[in-house]
């Protein structure tokens, strides 16, 4: 265990990154993967020779922070793996002396497949397009753009997105960009999506039979899309894909429970004091039977097809170890040199 | 409008801003409240022309009815009052005066004992250990979950937010008097919650001949969401808010208001390339329907034709007449 009075800069920063997972303040599944992976840079460098002990006892509380964030899981196993793999090479100092090439090679690859995944997903958008988004996704911001840059022309509707109200940040960006932009309630879903013909999303984890776990709200998007018959994609890139979840593990939801988040001003929040409870759930799945096609950087392929593409970059099954048993390894690893 | 506007007691244009505003807001408070404008105005009224009075009424009927487009209960309101004064062809001001004030009186008593009725009738539908699902306020609905809360039927609710105007706040604290256990949610959780619920129970702006109901935006979605999960829904609407002018063909208009309901102006001014769209209702379509829960009964509401029948009897005329009246409503609207 970290002493308290012990790398106390890099144990505040932790704290403050948990508290913004877990409230959703942090735009974005990938932006939050990345950030956590520049959390751990900052704190390797500071924690120095006591940096196995904060990974053991940080990063099964970040995770829980965002449980639903497979990029978190997978981005940060990923880290480890090659964290413990240096630490095995050559001890503390070698691993701590490669972090930050760790975490910049984990981003440049994360940012490939980012870049391969708009591009795909970009040329199904064609002229005259009237696409529908909810929430934010980079990916979707930049699979948009590359459409806008083909040449292609098309307008988006964009929720809003409460309870958080990440659409505004999306229809700001489009608007930007001088792409056609309007913005809509989200229970307006149902009435615009007659004039729908194709909704674009991004999503914080698929699921070994397709289903996509991405912003509250995605679902009920797709199930008003699966009656108008307008498509439903989903831009994902494979290390979103949740490998647990072919041996059964559940994806974890959020849940907040913050009238704040609900009423908009302080009268109505002494009103209801006491006696009206506020549950806003983060995230909820859209089943694969939803979704037309799931957009990765190795093509787009049916929800149905995901083990195949499991399989295809990870064998099968997915040979996948868990974070807590990689962290076990590096307290192994590091309780034998110490 | 203008002109008319310095002719009417302060009253009656208050009444009308409030409505046009939404201060007053609920399909069945805004036919109240526009009844009730057509007996101030006539009370008010000093000078014995009849004729004179007749137009003026006309008028204050037309400028009421026309603060907002949507829901068919206010047009209805006016009706009720404006039709039983043409038939009784009064000899004098007075007795024009007062079959006004007395259709106003019944038809306001008539409401109130309408949101009643069907709170006794639509409890009846729920069963023990529901779990009850609701969108934005509506008096009608929160009689129907209060009266079966009142036989210990119901103890859960949950009620969505109901963007942008959060009309969710009121029935939360309206049910929350009434001792439920309210759970407030945000919108885009509806399909989230739905498997925990047994059924729905939303009020209507409009129903049309079909059946079809017109509601606050989101009312669709939820009936959508409800309908995937195998969860009732049930709509409770008082008669007077079935649109007579849907059976000749008109289409319900769905009112449109401002964006900076949605975001601020602030937002605005630095998003000027971003159009906020902020249609205030939708349709539900009746196969999304279970029942409608009318003070006359519980009908599927694939025969709201026959509460039309009942109201307005079998005449086209007489429908095409009401018509008429809507179309003038609408070229006002237009100035």
């Amino acid at each position: 265990m970290l002493l308290p009075s012990e790398c106390p800069k890099a144990v505040r920063d932790t704290e403050r990154l948990c508290k913004d997972l877990k409230q959703g303040r942090i735009l974005g599944s990938t932006e939050a993967a990345c950030k956590t992976l520049d959390t751990l840079t900052t704190a390797a460098g500071e924690c120095g020779k006591l940096f196995n002990s904060y990974l053991i006892e940080w990063v099964p509380r970040i995770i829980e922070s965002r449980p639903t964030s497979l990029v978190m899981i997978n981005l940060t196993r990923e880290f480890l793996e090659r964290y413990l793999e240096a630490l095995r090479e050559g001890g503390v100092d070698e691993a701590l002396g490669r972090v930050k090439d760790i975490v910049d090679s984990i981003k440049r690859h994360v940012s490939s497949v980012r870049d391969a995944v708009a591009s795909l997903g970009s040329r199904r958008i064609s002229d005259g397009d009237v696409i529908l988004t909810h929430s934010y996704s980079s990916t979707i911001i930049n699979l948009l753009r590359k459409a806008l840059e083909r040449g292609v022309t098309f307008s988006v509707y964009v929720t809003e997105s409460r309870p958080i109200g990440e659409g505004l940040i999306t229809a700001e960006a489009l608007s930007r960009m001088g792409i056609k932009t309007i913005l809509v309630v989200d229970s307006a879903v149902r009435f615009v999506m007659k004039k729908v013909n194709k909704v674009v999303v991004g999503a914080d984890a698929v699921a070994a039979n397709g289903a996509v776990v991405n912003k509250i709200g995605t679902s009920l998007v797709a199930l008003a899309a699966k009656e108008a018959r307008v498509r439903v994609y989903v831009a994902a890139g494979t290390y979103k894909f949740g490998f647990e979840t072919v041996f059964g593990e559940l994806i974890e939801g959020v849940m907040l429970n913050d009238p704040n988040l609900i009423i908009p001003c302080k009268e109505w929040v002494e009103k209801l004091a006491g006696r009206v409870v506020a549950r806003e759930p983060l995230f909820d799945v859209t089943p694969p039977e939803y979704i037309d096609a799931i957009i990765t950087e190795h093509g787009l392929v049916a929800p149905q097809a995901i083990p195949i593409l499991m399989k295809g970059v990870y064998g099968w099954p997915p040979r996948v170890k868990s974070i807590e048993s990689i962290l076990k390894e590096v307290q192994g690893v590091g309780g034998l040199q110490s | 409008m203008e002109v008319y506007r310095a002719r009417f007691p302060s009253e009656v244009t208050r009444i009308r801003e409030d409505i046009r505003v939404m201060r007053i807001r609920g399909a069945g408070k805004i036919a109240r409240a526009g009844a009730k404008a057509l007996a101030i105005a006539a009370e008010l009224y000093r000078g014995d022309d009849l004729a004179g009075f007749l137009k003026y009424i006309e008028d204050v009927a037309d400028y009421v009815r026309s603060a907002r487009p949507t829901a068919v209960s206010l047009p209805n309101a006016i009706s009720y009052v404006i039709t039983r004064l043409r038939r009784a062809k009064p000899l004098s001001v007075s007795e024009a005066r007062e079959l006004v004030v007395k259709a106003a009186r019944t038809f306001i008593s008539y409401s109130l004992r309408a949101v009643k009725v069907i709170g006794e009738l639509g409890a009846k539908r729920i069963e023990n250990g529901d779990v009850i699902m609701t969108h934005c306020h509506s008096t009608a609905a929160v009689s129907v979950i209060a009266t079966a809360h009142r036989m210990g039927k119901v103890n859960t609710v949950y009620v969505k937010e109901t963007r942008p105007r959060m009309q969710g706040l009121i029935t939360a604290k309206a049910l929350a008097d009434e001792g439920l256990d309210v759970i407030l949610i945000p919108d885009s959780s509806a399909r989230y919650f739905m498997k925990k619920v047994n059924k729905v129970v939303v009020g209507a702006d409009t129903v049309a001949a079909n059946g079809a109901v017109v509601n606050k935006i989101g009312t669709s979605l939820v009936a959508l969401a409800a309908k995937e999960a195998r969860v009732r829904v049930y709509v409770a609407a008082e008669t007077y808010k079935f649109s007579p002018m849907t059976v000749v063909g008109e289409l319900v208009p769905i009112e449109v208001r401002e964006p900076a309901e949605i975001v601020s102006e602030e937002w605005l001014r630095k998003n000027p390339g971003v159009e906020v769209f902020n249609p205030v209702f939708d349709v539900t379509p009746p196969e999304y329907i279970d029942a409608i829960i009318t003070e006359k009964g519980v009908i599927p509401p694939q025969a709201a034709i026959l509460i039309l029948m009942e109201e307005y009897g079998l005449s086209i005329k007489e429908i095409v007449g009401v018509a008429e009246e809507t179309e003038l409503k609408e070229e006002e609207l237009r100035e």
